[in-house]
């Protein structure tokens, strides 16, 4: 009887331990450790763009502004262009909804089609070209 | 010079630099600009008006690009500690969209290499907005994080290429404040060689393929596009797709007698294997149970989709212009062409239903004369389609067993793009 208890004993603690060894193995190699890996970030590529300076007076200049058709950017323009009108002398001011309705899109989206919006604001030859992007 | 709320400053900037103008004048006004009375939007601008002419004439550009750094190869980077403390490293330096990640090590990497026969140097472009170059190396390098086989390579680079295609406004559909997604629909051998799943919850849960190539997408745009909210993600409450792209192979299996595959609609061969990603907004679920004709199912669709489901519809008229497409559930599709219909009468019968009177447009709306350019003279009853033409509606037939179908409404300027799959 003492002989079967003892049996028991010693096959229940080898049983215990043959479920932890591994578990503790496991657990040790879940310590700390060197990672090497590669930068995911990876590195900007952009071909930088020429700005031109502003003109140093709105004096007999033409002015584009530029509506991209979200809700309010041509009345916050429109009211601009009174203002433009009111306070510089021979000011043009030209609204590209008027003139280029296909600009109006607030979802350019891609380089080619902002170029495109541009080429088309080009046309009119402006000094300055003043643009709301509203939301 | 460039005007702009407050709250979307940030996003002009970025976009501005993107562009290459690493210096751009602009004049912020307190936000918001939209939804507001015309004398509010007034006050705005004669409060901006001094800022305005001060910039006009004294504003000179200052800032320049760093210098370029050679885009291969990725640089090695070491971390000391566990992996759940690597994770949590990768999430502070922006290298993490919040799930879990595997780490890119130089093997894995190597390995992942081994599904493509593209160079590693190879150069697939630059991820918008930040325009972070992508090279075939830096495809494996997310390719891994997310769990992807390298099997699975060829589906993730064309999906991509697809991507970098102006038509599929990568841009814009990672900036915008919708809760917007990038859908990949897979069509040919390719679904089954590689187990991208295609039929019950095919774009669901358990399909280790869509799963990680859509994780990947995501990881690329965010981590190497740098488009993370709150900016220039501009995302007003953002979702799932977020995450994972949003991927499902076509079930050709189930697709009825008679009806072509969708990659051979697009002008492929049935042999190819072929991805078209398009970028989407949240679907509309048909739940129709119940009808026994196909004119009491396109009666169900006629109450359920309408030009208004995107705001391009109603207000960009051009959005009119872009395919929508239409996930045909199998025993929808079952339904219509068992009583002889063709794809091409669906979709059809399909564009004369779905409409809503032109009174519904929303007041405000630029573009309502190019509206009644394209569909002469209106009155408030005329009825509106969704689309200019029948055949801007794409039919696939998607998912399994069940009632239901799914209409995914694209996002403004974003159009189906498709590219073959190859090794």
């Amino acid at each position: 009887m003492k002989k079967n208890f003892l049996k028991k004993t010693v096959f229940l603690i080898s049983t215990i331990c043959c479920l932890l060894i591994p578990l503790s193995i496991s657990s040790a190699r879940e310590t700390k450790q060197k990672w090497e890996f590669l930068n995911p970030g990876g590195v900007i590529k952009i071909e930088p763009m020429k700005i031109n300076p502003h003109p140093a007076t709105l004096e007999g200049k033409t002015i584009m502004l530029r509506w991209n058709g979200k809700h309010n950017g041509d009345k916050f323009l429109e009211r601009i262009a009174e203002l433009l009108v009111d306070s510089v002398k021979n000011i043009k001011v030209i609204k590209s909804w008027e003139v280029a309705p296909e600009t109006v899109d607030p979802i350019a989206g891609s380089q080619e089609r902002s170029q495109e919006f541009a080429r088309a604001i080009a046309k009119f030859n402006p000094d300055l070209v003043i643009g709301a992007q509203s939301d | 010079m460039t005007i702009s709320s407050s709250e979307f400053n940030s996003l002009a900037k970025d976009t501005s630099v993107g562009k290459g103008a690493a210096d751009l004048s602009f004049v912020v006004v307190p936000h918001p600009m939209g939804m507001i009375p015309l004398t509010e939007i007034r006050e705005k601008a004669d409060r901006a008006f001094p800022f305005i002419l001060k910039a006009a004439t004294e504003w000179k550009p200052e800032a320049t690009l760093p210098p370029m750094k050679p885009i291969y190869p990725a640089r090695k980077l070491t971390f000391e500690g566990t992996i759940a403390e690597l994770n949590q490293y990768f999430l502070d330096k922006g290298f993490s969209i919040g799930l879990p990640l595997i780490p890119p090590t130089p093997e894995r990497v190597t390995k992942m290499l081994k599904g493509t026969n593209r160079k590693p140097d190879d150069l697939l472009g630059m991820v918008p907005p930040r325009m972070g170059a992508l090279t075939i190396e830096m495809v494996a390098i997310h390719a891994v994080m997310a769990g992807c086989r390298p099997e699975y390579m060829p589906v993730l680079i064309a999906a991509l290429e697809a991507l970098f295609d102006p038509k599929a406004n990568w841009r814009g559909l990672t900036t915008t404040t919708a809760t917007s997604a990038v859908l990949v629909i897979v069509n040919g051998p390719i679904i089954y060689d590689i187990g991208i799943g295609s039929r019950q919850g095919a774009a669901g849960s358990g399909h280790q393929a869509n799963a990680s190539i859509g994780y990947a997408i995501n990881l690329i745009a965010d981590i190497v596009g740098g488009s993370k909210p709150p900016t220039p993600d501009k995302s007003l409450l953002g979702g799932p797709g977020d995450f994972v792209a949003w991927i499902f192979g076509e079930n050709q299996l189930a697709l009825p007698k008679g009806w072509t595959p969708y990659h051979v609609d697009r002008g492929f061969e049935k042999t190819e294997s072929l991805v078209t990603v398009m970028g989407v907004y949240p679907p509309v679920d048909n739940i129709d149970h119940w009808s026994i004709s196909p004119e009491e199912h396109l009666r169900w669709w006629s109450y359920l989709v309408s030009p208004l489901l995107s705001i391009g519809g109603p207000c960009w008229i051009s959005q009119m212009d872009q395919p929508h497409i239409i996930a045909l559930g199998p025993e929808h599709a079952q339904l219509v062409a068992g009583a002889g219909w063709t794809k091409e009468r669906f979709r059809k019968a399909f564009w004369e239903q779905a409409r809503i009177p032109f009174s519904a447009w929303p007041k405000g709306c630029p573009n309502v004369d190019l509206l009644i350019k394209k569909f002469g003279p209106v009155t408030s009853d005329t009825p509106i389609p969704i689309t200019l033409r029948p055949e801007e509606l794409h039919v696939v037939i998607a998912g399994g067993a069940g009632k239901h179908s799914h209409f995914f409404a694209p996002f403004p300027g974003c159009f189906p793009v498709s590219r073959p799959i190859k090794k």
